[in-house]
């Protein structure tokens, strides 16, 4: 400390002159005499305080708002005035806004005729894979509605063989490509490595097996099917290798009503 | 103490670290400057200017629809009523048009697409132009943007063609996978077959964005399960964190974020499922409101 400072320090100042006057008085009640001006420091302090509390609350607010923003824009939408300039048409002609009234009525009949023609003549089957239903349908109105099983969404793995299939009903469009009576199932590998089985070769007998998948089958390409099923008591559950199987009475009427390129819808 | 006193307490204790603020004008100024500056800096750039430069309103001048002066004060009543009911008209069926063409141009594709008819109150599944669902719309909800657009006649400009699925948010998932490792034996395999289907019975929110900035949040009119409710709650965070974080991003490339139009409807559980489930990534929507 320097000698200057040591002095200072020793002698009184100008504060400590009136100090002994209230120096047991608490410092909140302690009166502000014209002798207190020099305390500029703490003036500093206390605007960098302001700073910081209002910078801390400032940014706090502003994420509030950035987080609100949709619902002030909402608001905003809510209270603006509509455009005065709403609705209006390009003439004041009423015979002129009428023809192009009638031109776009026009319009949007021949649009809508477009749409329907979309809508298959020949019936056609539904398959909701969400809750395990199927309809019939012919021109857009439904003729029979009926359970099935859809794709399990069963991942197997056979780390023997380091191989996977996913049993998954695909969604889309498809078309009846072929229709059997009495149909034998070839099977396929993973219905041996399901069961813990051996894999035969291909066209093995024991790939064969006649009775499984009921009266009638209907390919839609890709090995996949539309077939009965031995297990009845689990129709309306999701637990096929991707066919889809039917009951004996709702196979007879899809066999029945759809044909060799009818639409199968599948979602 | 009597709660007079305790609320006293609790103001003392809430106000306690501004009293520094007390006699003190310099620093109020620069408080109340601090505390305004970050708010009002957040909120013009993402509320009043999005509102006042919305894309929506800059939209091509169409060929009936054109922004000119209102006719003058001494036109018939009739006039004016005639015209505003055919400007009406005419507004509905651009909008019909607009809507039918979209139906028509997602019929080309071949994966399922969402066609949203607020004013038939319904949402269908379609693939290849052909309804395969059809559910019933019980409650909805939209953004007053639209009601701003359809009062100026553009909104079928909006509608004129397919929107596009950009991302999902939902609170189930798209498909439950098993996995399955192949017995070694049948035995093994035997033991396995015994083994209980798992029952869903997840509830079905989800929020899908679509391009041009369409938002479409769907919810099962079915109260959730405790469950159900803590995951909603965790889905609503992330919904606004998303947005949060998309208008942050857009300030950080020097872009004013823009307001989504938001439409909120309310099916079954079991058709919000059905209509999640089936929906490709990429999925095309048509919108009718």
């Amino acid at each position: 400390m320097s000698e200057e400072l040591k002095n200072s320090a020793a002698q009184p100042s100008a504060l400590s002159e009136v100090s002994p006057n209230n120096e047991n008085i608490p410092e909140a009640d302690r009166p502000v005499t014209a002798l207190e001006e020099p305390q500029a420091p703490p003036a500093r302090s206390a605007a960098g305080k302001a700073l910081l509390v209002g910078v801390s609350l400032g940014l706090f607010l502003a994420l509030l708002t950035l987080w609100l923003a949709p619902v002030w824009r909402e608001w905003m939408f809510a209270i603006l005035p509509e455009s005065k300039f709403a609705l209006q048409l390009r003439t004041t002609d009423i015979k002129q806004l009428q023809k192009e009234a009638q031109r776009l009525e026009k319009r949007v009949a021949g649009l809508q005729k477009k749409h329907a023609a979309i809508t298959p003549r020949l019936p056609y089957l539904i398959v909701d894979t969400s809750e395990n239903r199927i309809q019939v349908m012919k021109a857009g109105e439904q003729l029979h509605e009926g359970v099935c099983s859809t794709g399990s969404y069963v991942l197997l793995r056979s780390a023997a063989q380091q191989r996977q299939w996913m049993f998954v009903t695909p969604r889309g469009m498809y078309q009846i490509r072929g229709k059997r009576v009495n149909p034998v199932w070839a099977k396929p590998d993973w219905a041996f490595i399901e069961e813990g089985l051996p894999v035969p070769p291909l066209g093995s007998p024991e790939r064969f097996e006649a009775g499984v998948l009921g009266e009638y089958a209907l390919e839609l390409g890709d090995g996949y099917l539309i077939h009965g099923t031995l297990y009845k008591r689990m129709l309306g559950m999701p637990v096929t290798h991707g066919c889809v199987r039917l009951g004996d009475e709702d196979l007879r009427i899809v066999y029945k009503n759809l044909q060799i390129g009818s639409k199968v819808f599948i979602y | 103490m009597t709660r007079q006193n305790f609320g006293v307490a609790l103001l003392n204790r809430l106000v306690k670290p501004f009293r520094f603020l007390r006699q003190n004008r310099k620093g109020k100024i620069i408080f109340f400057l601090a505390l305004i500056i970050f708010p009002l800096f957040v909120f013009i750039v993402t509320v009043v200017l999005p509102v006042a430069g919305n894309p929506f309103e800059a939209a091509a001048e169409d060929e009936a629809f054109e922004n000119s002066e209102a006719l003058p004060d001494s036109t018939p009543a009739e006039i004016v009523t005639g015209r505003r009911e055919l400007a009406q008209k005419m507004a509905a069926l651009e909008i019909d048009q607009a809507f039918l063409q979209t139906r028509l141009e997602l019929s080309k594709e071949d994966s399922i697409c969402l066609i949203v008819d607020l004013l038939d109150s319904t949402a269908n599944l379609e693939v290849k132009g052909v309804p395969m669902r059809r559910c019933k719309i019980l409650r909805y909800r939209s953004s007053g943007l639209a009601r701003r657009l359809r009062g100026q006649g553009r909104l079928h400009q909006w509608l004129a063609t397919p929107f596009v699925l950009q991302e999902q948010l939902a609170t189930l998932p798209k498909a439950t996978i098993r996995i399955k490792e192949a017995p070694k034996d049948t035995i093994e395999a035997n033991e396995s077959k015994g083994e209980d289907l798992p029952i869903e019975q997840r509830d079905a929110e989800f929020t899908l964005h679509f391009d041009r900035n369409l938002t479409l949040s769907v919810e099962q009119i079915q109260p959730p399960s405790f469950s159900g409710r803590l995951r909603e709650f965790w889905y609503d965070v992330r919904r606004n964190f998303n947005e949060a974080r998309d208008a942050v991003t857009a300030l950080m490339h020097l872009q004013l974020p823009q307001h989504r139009m938001w439409i909120e409807i309310e099916l079954s559980r079991e058709d919000a499922k059905a209509i999640y489930r089936a929906l490709p990534t990429r999925a095309g929507l048509a919108l009718r409101l």
